[in-house]
Order: C-alpha cells, then structure tokens, then sequence
C-alpha cells in the first residue's frame, strides 16, 4: 500500500489524477482485482497459455516426427519414382532439412505475425484455404447446433411435464436408440431414405448461399439432420433429467404450487431457468467438437468444409495446411470451454471457482 | 381348540401384500434392467470371439467371384454375400472382433496409463499436478477424430495403429476423471490417517486410493467403450483401419456406401450391428453407474 511520501505506483496516479488522493485508485485496483469473475478470467487465461502451446508443440511434433511425417511429404508429391536428388532438392525448398526446433519456432513465429504460409500440394495460402473452406462448415456447425438446441429444449420440457407417462417414456427410449448410432451412420442411412429411395434431397454436393438460397438449404437438411440428431438425444437426457430433479424435488417449486402458480409458469419461468445449467455446459462443451467432428460428415455429403480440406491435406502429407488447422480448432475447442465457463459462472452466482477443478 | 390353530397365523407368517409384491417385482425388473445388456453384450463378443471357432463360418476373405451379391438367406450364405463373393455373417463376425479389442484395449490402455498419472497427479498436487493436468487439458482439446486421422495415417493402416490413435484421447479422459476422485479422497479420514501412520507414497495409492476410484473409473471406461468403437469404426471408414480385404465394420460401411442404391443390404447389417453393441454398451454403463457410481 502506498504510504504518502513515496513515489505511488501507476494505480495510485490513476486516483491521484481523478481526485488528488491516490489511495481510491488503490481501493479501486483491488476492488476491481477482488471481482470474483475477472479472478476466474484471469486464471483462466494464465491456464489456457500452456494449453495453447502444448497444443502447438504435439500437433508439430506428430506431423513431423512421426515415420510417415513431413519426411514423407517430398515423396508424396513427387511420386513413387523420385530420384533421391530431386528429393533432397524439395526438402531444401521446403525447409524441411533445417533442425525440428528451427522449423518449430519459424511456424510459431508465422502464426503470431499472422502469415500462415501456403499449402505444399496446391500452393495456395493457408489464410485463403480457410477462408474458403470455414465458412461451409460454420454454417454446418451452426445450423446443427439451433437445430439441436430448439428440439432438445422443446422433448425436454414436454417430457417433464408428461413424467413418468407414456410420452416421457417414448422420449427416453428414442434418446438411448439415438446415441446409440454414429452420427456418419445416421447420415448414411438418411441418405438412402431420403436420396436414393424418395428423391426428395440431393444426396451430395453443397451450393453456397450467394449461389442460391433455396439450393443452399436443400444441400444442408441432411447433413446438419445428421449432426444434430444425435446431439439432440444427449441435450435431452440431461435437460429432462434435470428438470424432472427441480419439479419433483424443488422446496420453491413446491412453494410456487401452493401458491396457485399455474404448472406451465413454474416449467418455464421457474424449473428452466435452475435446470438449464447442465444443459448450457454440455451445448458450450460440444460448441468446438461439433467444428472438429463434421470431417465424416462432410465426407459423406462431399461439402468442402474445413473438415474435407482436413483429410485432402492429410493424405497429401501437406504439413502445414494440417497443422494450422488443427492448432485453430484446437484452440477454437479452447476458447468454446472458456466462454462456457464464463457464461456459467456468470448465470450462477453460487458457483464460485476457488479450486481449479 | 387344537394346537395347531393357536398358532398365531395372521400375525406373524408373512402373507404377501400388494406393497410386497410392487416392491419384489419392481426389484425384479431393476435387476432385469441391469443384467440384459450385460448378457447381451456378452452374447455378442462370445459370438464374435468363439463364433468362427465351433459354428460353421466361412471365411471373412478370399471368396470366389461365382458367390458375389447373393442375397440375405441364401443357402450356405444367412446374410448373403458382397460383391467380392465374401460371407456378410463372416465378415460381420471378424469385424465384431476388431471393434471389440480395439474398443477394449483403447480403454484399457486410458485406465491403466490415464488412471495412473491422474491419480498421481492428484495425490501429489503440486508441480507434478500443474504438468500432468495441462497436459490431459491439451490432450482434450483438440478435435478427438482429426488427432486419430492424422496419427493413423501417418503409422499407415493397421488395428495397433488405430488402437495407439484411440488411445490419444481414452489416456486424458480418464486421468482427468482419476484426478478428480483422487482430490475427493485426499480430503478423507483414512487418508489423512495412513499419512500419520507412515506408510509410503505407493502404498497409500494402492491400497488407498485405487480401491476408491476403481468403480467411478471403470464406470465412465465402460461408457467410453463405445466412443472407441465409433472412432474405430470411422477410422475404418475412411481407410484408415485394418487394411481392406480384412473385414471391419467400418469398411463393411465404406462399401455399404458405395452400393447404397443396388446393395443397401450391405449398409445395414455393419449398422445394426454397431447399433446393437453401442446400444448394449450404453445401457450396461448406465446400469452400473446407477449401481456403483454416486
């Protein structure tokens, strides 16, 4: 704490400054320091640096380490026939003959500074790759995630209400069948249902919404069906269960109904809101898996998303194009747990983080 | 009056009464519930596993052209064969077995290697800890399947390859579960009391804290099982499992896919059968999370 005669530290000017008395500078510093959501966000942030860098470093040292590795990339791309020089020569090119560190601080070095270099097989950058590629799977993400969201939320809560009788019980057994098949199953088996025996959705092929909105949405009904299918399943059982937990056992349910209050408005004005956390933690868990999971998906329905641009690089031992692409979504997994944890002790002001977990 | 009719009959011999039997037949269906997917999964891995040993199974490879896409039923062949002339029942059998032992030992690899270094981690907290759970955290995030495709591809295709890339995400997913019990039991009586006792580090977690943790672990493993089996399955799907001519029930779906409009036959024999074991897996994991885990 500053004492008065000496030199005050940079928060003490602040109040100095504001009101000639550096101690509400000090008092305001430690206030805002003591908020116990910027303590959770800064502790958040100093644990999610090492994670970011680990990240890095295993993604680079798989792609480069591993027998197949970048060692393969020259090989790949010049054939089976290849004369050791030409090799050697592409290596060079390549800076793949430089030392693993050099290489591994000279990428770290181009993500900050933002230059991502250009993929090894098409020689485009890796920033137009992505701008290309992100936004399919974006809106495939998305889509899959309201969808999911709007149906989990709508079986949950009729399901609660209907408790115990025959519609809860329908909704249980269909969410167990349902997490019970693979998402790239299910996109398998809609497809010949709905492409090959009804006709009535195209069963590839994407058309990007400039191109045409109509077309757009015909493409994407599958594929984010597929994604969101079994997504729906898991949001329920948790939500229902949750729900069921607040209406049956709840002290201020209880109150509520003694009260006269209509069994609708305790559902959604008060069981909803307490049995929603559960449900908010898993969909912001899921936010960046959902990115990541949608290669199969995208497989299947030939949508050139991130995912596609994903295995076409893998196989063509394309290094840098695979390791950019899953350091972001790594990192974009990262970020979606962080704003759910934000998110979650914001809502409840009863959770407080003073252990890390 | 006769001896025998003093005996206090009404009172004391137990006359069965409706809240009796709603209670014994409610237990019955409990214990119904929790033992059907456990002999179902049985059934299924005894199928698979001793199946081709004593009933008459073809062999999965090297069918002759002159069988190619029978039909379901016919003689000889109960689930037809593919366009390579190779028995369905067959192929879904040895397929099964993939799936099974890489499901299996994915996970027994993330309990053994996983539950270790997170109970570690949890028992000695510390910088043993921050190191440990940083790197599970790192582990988890990234996208579990990409992971998977970028390390089998990489080791080429084969069923060890594909258990190693499993394993990637089985190892953190139960350390960070071990962790979490350890830190729980750390806060125990006994705990505190075989530390004032003397005994040594290794002790304490054998004896102590594996004891404790083992049903939550095994628990959530069980649970995880399937989530192996589905990322061995979509390994195989993209070619990236055991190699092509040996069946698995994810190249069994690549080729499902290829004939979806002439053969669908042969998407769904893999699909009912991954539906069936992730179905089976699934409910006996709920069942002994109900019955173990708190």
């Amino acid at each position: 704490m500053w004492r008065g005669r000496q030199e005050p530290p940079v928060a003490g000017w602040i109040g100095w400054v504001f009101s000639h008395d550096a101690r509400i500078g000090f008092e305001l510093l430690a206030r805002i320091t003591r908020a116990p959501i910027l303590k959770l966000l800064v502790r958040r942030v100093v644990q999610a640096v090492p994670v970011v860098w680990l990240v890095s470093f295993i993604t680079f040292a798989l792609m480069n380490l591993l027998p197949g590795g970048s060692s393969g990339t020259a090989l790949q791309l010049l054939g089976e026939n290849a004369t050791p020089s030409a090799i050697k020569a592409l290596n060079i090119k390549l800076h793949l003959n430089e030392p693993f560190f050099t290489r591994y601080v000279h990428w770290i070095g181009g993500l900050f500074s933002g230059h991502l270099g250009n993929s090894v097989a098409t020689g485009q950058s890796v920033a137009g790759i992505l701008a290309e590629r992100l936004p399919v799977t974006l809106e495939l993400g998305l889509v899959s995630l309201v969808l999911s969201v709007v149906f989990s939320l709508l079986s949950a809560v009729v399901a609660a209400h209907q408790r115990g009788r025959i519609v809860d019980r329908a909704n249980i057994a269909v969410s167990m069948l349902g997490l019970s098949v693979p998402n790239f199953v299910f996109a398998l088996i809609l497809v010949f249902v709905f492409a090959v025996k009804l006709h009535w959705l195209p069963s590839s092929g994407f058309t990007s919404i400039s191109a045409g909105l109509g077309q757009n949405i015909r493409g994407m009904i599958l594929p984010s069906l597929s994604i969101a299918f079994g997504l729906t399943c898991g949001y329920n059982r948790v939500l229902r269960a949750d729900l069921v937990d607040q209406l049956v056992g709840a002290d201020y349910v209880m109150l509520a109904r003694s009260k006269g209050i209509s069994e609708r408005r305790i559902l959604f004005g008060h069981a909803l809101r307490n049995a929603a956390f559960g449900f908010l933690t898993l969909v912001g868990l899921n936010l960046g898996t959902i990115i990541g999971g949608v290669v199969l998906i995208e497989e299947i329905f030939s949508l050139p998303g991130i995912g596609q641009e994903l295995v076409q690089s893998i196989t063509y031992h394309d290094t840098l194009v695979v390791e950019s692409v899953v350091v972001i979504l790594a990192v974009t997994v990262i970020a979606a747990n962080f704003m759910t944890d934000m998110v979650y002790s914001l809502l409840d002001p009863r959770i407080r983080y003073d252990r890390s977990e | 009056m006769t001896a025998q009719s003093e005996l206090p009959l009404s009172a004391e011999t137990p006359v069965l009464s409706t809240d009796d039997e709603r209670e014994r037949s409610a237990y019955r269906r409990q214990e119904i519930f929790f033992w059907a997917p456990i002999v179902a999964l049985g059934l299924i891995a005894l199928i698979c596993f001793l199946g081709p040993l004593v009933l008459p199974i073809l062999a999965p490879i090297g069918g002759s052209i002159s069988n190619a896409n029978l039909a379901v039923f016919a003689p000889g062949h109960l689930l037809g064969t593919d366009p390579a002339g190779n028995d369905n029942l067959a192929k879904v059998l040895y397929g099964g077995r993939v799936s099974l032992e890489v499901g299996f030992a994915t996970v027994g690899i993330g309990l053994l290697v996983g539950g270790g270094f997170g109970a570690l981690a949890g028992f000695r907290s510390g910088w043993t800890d921050l190191v440990i759970s940083r790197l599970f955290d790192a582990l988890l995030s990234f996208p579990a399947l990409v992971l998977a495709i970028v390390i089998a591809t990489y080791l080429g295709p084969s069923e060890l390859h594909v258990i190693y890339a499993i394993s990637f995400f089985s190892i953190p997913a139960v350390g960070r579960l071990a962790r979490a019990n350890t830190l729980r039991i750390r806060s125990a009586t006994f705990f505190a009391a075989s530390r004032i006792a003397g005994a040594n580090e290794w002790t304490i977690l054998r004896r102590h804290v594996a004891p404790n943790i083992l049903p939550n672990l095994l628990t959530f493993s069980f649970l995880s099982v399937s989530v192996s089996i589905i990322a061995e399955a979509a390994l195989s799907f993209l070619g990236l499992g055991v190699p092509p001519p040996n069946p698995s029930w994810g190249n069994m779906l690549a080729l499902g896919e290829q004939y979806l409009d002439l053969r669908p036959v042969l998407l769904f024999i893999p699909a009912v059968a991954i539906f069936l074991t992730i179905l089976s897996l699934n409910l006996a994991g709920d069942a002994l999370r109900a019955r173990w885990a708190e």
